[in-house]
């Protein structure tokens, strides 16, 4: 069995090594977000604040971080709702073409970002929508509503399928059971799947590149600082960025697992 | 049957021990097999008895003891290269391979050319009467073909010892009985070992040469179906096998026939297949299997009897299990054939008489 | 149904356009309606327009191959050698670099990367270096890895958890050594997910435009920055549109004969 452990230990560092290729510029970016080098190498030079203070000072980050903000949360109320339909439909349906419903319920995400973006904005200028915020909801709607109906579809498969009959047979209506029965099932998944989809939303740059025009969200910006030259800030806003889509991945995981573990089903 | 008392023992476990963490599984065992015989494993879940198996299959590895095999030390053998074919209660069939590919299996490990594995894997299909099905997927079969598959597919190496790890529980009750009798007329015409795992008492009885009877890691008890049955040596044993009643008691007149005082009356025993001897005073559990009980609505004339009220019945095929209360309220059952019950008239609620012969009573020292 | 029509207005109808507009005519810098084919036979007749197609093939696909077989032993061993607990905290860690800006992860990379970076100044001290290791496919790779690993191993993991111990352990018992158990059965079983992670790992590294601009240099440019290049430069969408609609029949003839292989049994 020695010759075993010895296997196992060469697997473990293999994952060690894989997890910090991983995070290895996650952390770097932190790192360097206060760090005082213009041109980011080692040996580090001395920690700093800097970079916040001037994009704190920068009205267009503000503006961006607005725009973000609002699209996110657009985004994930109308992505969490048809997510949730499509779940729904899914779940308590049976009808022919349904594999296709599927299919195009689910195929957004395999399409490229920048051909996603290229028709979106080519559909949207036709019709006049372009580069407005809610060209980029829309857009971002499309791409996120998959990841929602994912999260409530698995909720849904871990309802017991006799619930939903139980409270007609009881003589509720079918929107009334809907309520009472199904939703507040679902409800930690609804909320992990407005967070995610709120996640997605706000990192997403190439579809929002493409259709944004003026209302640039936080990771357009990016990109476009990326084109120039090498820039600190990039650091600063990522940090910021990634603290806040982490805190709505964290909060949408403890709901989903405490709500998701709890015996009740119709608990409130 | 095998001479167990003379022949080299195939297996032997030597005070195994498995430990997981700080929760002893199994506890100094101390166990021969012999070659050509059908032992039962048996005992409640968390006994020990599939972890028994484990660490003859090589799955496990023993904390303390020595495993033998052939008498050479196998504990530290990788399963791969012990041949002790195991069949798994889930059946652990390959469903990504064919029926004839899942047979081939083993002998494809072993090496063995295309052609020779085909017309092996082949001629147990036929033996196993499912050689039609060889080229289905397994998700197209029945619980029972599946069975069939699982047993070719270990048998194909024609290895010495099969373990089965209780195969038969997923299937419908008609089911087992017709595979308990595949399984008996493979085994006495293989003439090898088979050490067959199972909680259920029907089919260890039905099937095997010798029965152990293991309780929280260790074993309470090892002998013949009928040894098991009629003389348990424990409490536990009396308890877990077959349907006994057993009461508490103090010997109060020693001899051939005992006095023996219980809280439901004083009775006379006289086993006549006891080598314990129980002095005056000494207390002890006196078990009547309720099979050797028979009932009437009259005060019978037996000196051992007992004064029952109906509390309900259960049907098992024609014969009856009769549950009564005493008149201190203890629990007594009683097995009649039906044709008995229904000439007596017995409803719930009346009362009626059991009786017992002195010598159908069986002894158990209290400290067993 | 309101679900399926905003699923046929914002998602198939904009790629149906994209199909049409491959047909429009650019006069003057405006792009008029018709039914041309002339996009369609110019795009295909340049040389540089096939080697831009098989050269992003080819990254996509090594890049497949190289994450493939980077993530199995990691999955393997998440599946196989760690507790339950440490295994939930590996597949959550493994979902935080999805909510982590890729551009900035990129460009963490190019600190790393570049000439004068940080493994370059390590080389230095060992006295190596200094490799080029930025604007080449080298770098590329990286990209794609970054994109990709954390995801092949999530879809891996899922399909090894749910392995059945009992077929590894059957298949040791039916004389089955460590090694080719990996190879023999829980390859097999474990073969939706490996296919899975290997159709996402095509898909995004095939349409991915910022590892091969970013860390790849952009020159020589691969399928997504001709899109890129062709719209910016003068309004020359019905051509960005071929390009597209190129990329998505060959993405999904490749994801179809995937999927298609994932589900079949073997004969």
């Amino acid at each position: 069995m020695t010759r075993l452990s010895g296997q196992n230990l060469l697997l473990r560092g293999y994952v060690v090594l894989v997890f910090v290729f991983v995070f290895t510029p996650i952390v770097t970016s932190f790192v360097f977000s206060v760090n005082s080098d213009r041109f980011p190498t080692i040996p580090l030079g001395h920690f700093t604040t800097h970079w916040y203070e001037t994009i704190f000072a920068d009205p267009d980050i503000w503006e961006a971080f607005r725009v973000s903000a609002l699209v996110s949360v657009s985004v994930a109320t109308l992505a969490t709702f048809i997510g949730f339909c499509t779940a729904y439909t899914d779940y308590r349906y049976n009808f022919t073409g349904k594999a296709l419903y599927l299919s195009l319920a689910l195929l957004p995400p395999t399409i490229p970002l920048v051909i996603m973006g290229l028709a979106m904005l080519a559909l949207l200028a036709r019709i006049n929508m372009s580069g407005q915020i809610h060209s980029i909801v829309v857009s971002h709607v499309v791409l996120c509503a998959p990841f929602a109906m994912a999260v409530v579809r698995m909720r849904l498969a871990q309802i017991n399928p006799d619930l939903e009959p139980a409270a007609w047979n009881l003589g509720a209506s079918p929107w009334r059971a809907m309520r009472e029965v199904i939703i507040p099932f679902c409800r930690p998944a609804i909320a992990s799947a407005f967070c995610l989809t709120a996640a997605v939303s706000f990192d997403e740059f190439a579809v929002a590149w493409f259709v944004s025009g003026l209302n640039k969200t936080v990771p357009v910006m990016i990109l476009e600082i990326l084109q120039g030259n090498t820039d600190p800030q990039i650091n600063a806003i990522g940090s910021i960025v990634f603290a806040i889509s982490m805190s709505l991945v964290v909060i949408a995981q403890l709901i989903f697992f405490r709500k998701a573990s709890a015996p009740t089903t119709t608990g409130i | 049957m095998p001479n167990t008392s003379e022949a080299r023992p195939l297996v032997s476990f030597e005070g195994v021990t498995k430990h997981y963490g700080t929760v002893a599984a199994v506890h100094a065992m101390d166990l021969d097999i012999y070659a050509g015989e059908f032992l039962a494993l048996m005992g409640p879940s968390g006994c020990g008895k599939t972890t028994s198996l484990r660490m003859l299959a090589g799955l496990e590895e023993p904390t303390e003891g020595e495993i033998r095999l052939d008498g050479k030390r196998i504990n530290e053998i990788d399963s791969a290269d012990r041949d002790t074919p195991m069949v798994w209660q889930s059946l652990a069939l390959f469903p990504f391979l064919s029926v004839r590919q899942n047979v081939e299996f083993g002998l494809k490990m072993r090496k063995i050319p295309s052609g020779d594995r085909q017309q092996r894997a082949m001629e147990w299909l036929e033996r196993l009467e499912i050689a039609d099905l060889a080229e289905r997927d397994i998700s197209q079969l029945s619980g029972g073909q599946r069975q069939r598959v699982a047993l070719a597919r270990s048998l194909v190496t024609e290895p010495r010892i099969l373990l089965l790890d209780e195969p038969l529980s997923a299937l419908d009750a008609n089911l087992v009985v017709k595979m308990q009798g595949v399984l008996s007329r493979l085994q006495k015409e293989l003439g090898i070992t088979f050490v067959y795992v199972t909680h259920s008492q029907s089919e260890a009885f039905a099937m095997s040469d010798r029965v152990v009877i293991m309780s929280q890691g260790r074993i309470e008890q090892i002998g013949s179906p009928k040894t098991i049955y009629r003389n348990p040596t424990s409490r536990f044993v009396a308890d877990f096998v077959g349907s006994n009643n057993i009461f508490c008691g103090t010997v109060s007149k020693e001899g051939a026939t005992l006095q023996v005082n219980t809280s439901v009356g004083c009775f006379s025993c006289s086993p006549d297949n006891d080598e314990n001897s129980f002095p005056m005073g000494s207390t002890l559990n006196m078990v009547i299997s309720s099979d050797l009980v028979q009932i009437s609505l009259t005060t019978p004339e037996a000196a051992n009897q007992v004064r029952c009220r109906f509390i309900s019945e259960e049907f098992v095929g024609s014969i009856v299990t009769v549950f009564a209360e005493l008149e201190n309220g203890a629990d007594f059952k009683v097995q009649v054939r039906q044709r008995d019950l229904a000439d007596l008239g017995l409803k719930a609620g009346a009362v009626f008489y059991a009786s017992w012969k002195a010598t159908d009573v069986h002894l158990i020292s209290e400290s067993a | 149904m309101p679900i399926v029509i905003w699923q046929l207005v914002f998602f198939v109808f904009p790629l149906i356009f994209l199909v049409v507009m491959s047909f429009w005519l650019v006069i003057n810098y405006r792009m008029v309606p018709g039914w041309d084919t002339v996009n369609w036979t110019k795009m295909y007749s340049k040389g540089y327009f096939w080697d831009t197609y098989w050269r992003t093939l080819a990254y996509a696909m090594i890049a497949t191959i190289t994450t493939t077989i980077l993530a199995f032993p990691c999955s393997f061993a998440l599946a196989f050698k760690v507790s339950a607990t440490l295994r939930r905290w590996a597949l959550f860690f493994l979902i935080v670099p999805f909510f982590t800006s890729y551009l900035v992860r990129i460009y963490s990379w190019q600190i790393f990367l570049n000439d004068n970076g940080i493994f370059n100044r390590m080389f230095d001290y060992l006295g190596l270096g200094p490799f080029h290791l930025l604007n080449n496919f080298f770098g590329t790779l990286v990209g794609y890895l970054t994109l990709c690993l954390p995801l092949a191993v999530v879809l891996q993991l899922i399909s090894l958890a749910n392995v059945d111990r009992n077929l590894i352990e059957a298949a040791h018992n039916l004389g089955c050594g460590r090694l080719k158990t990996v190879f023999l059965v829980i390859v097999p079983m474990a073969k939706i997910g490996i296919i899975l992670g290997a159709v996402f790992t095509f898909i995004l590294s095939f349409g991915d435009f910022v590892s091969p601009y970013y860390l790849g240099g952009s020159k020589p440019p691969t399928l997504s920055i001709l899109i890129i290049d062709t719209t910016k430069s003068g309004q020359q969408w019905p051509r960005a549109a071929v390009v597209a609609v190129t990329m998505i029949i060959t993405l999904l003839t490749i994801m179809f004969a995937s999927v298609s292989a994932a589900y079949r049994k073997k004969p």
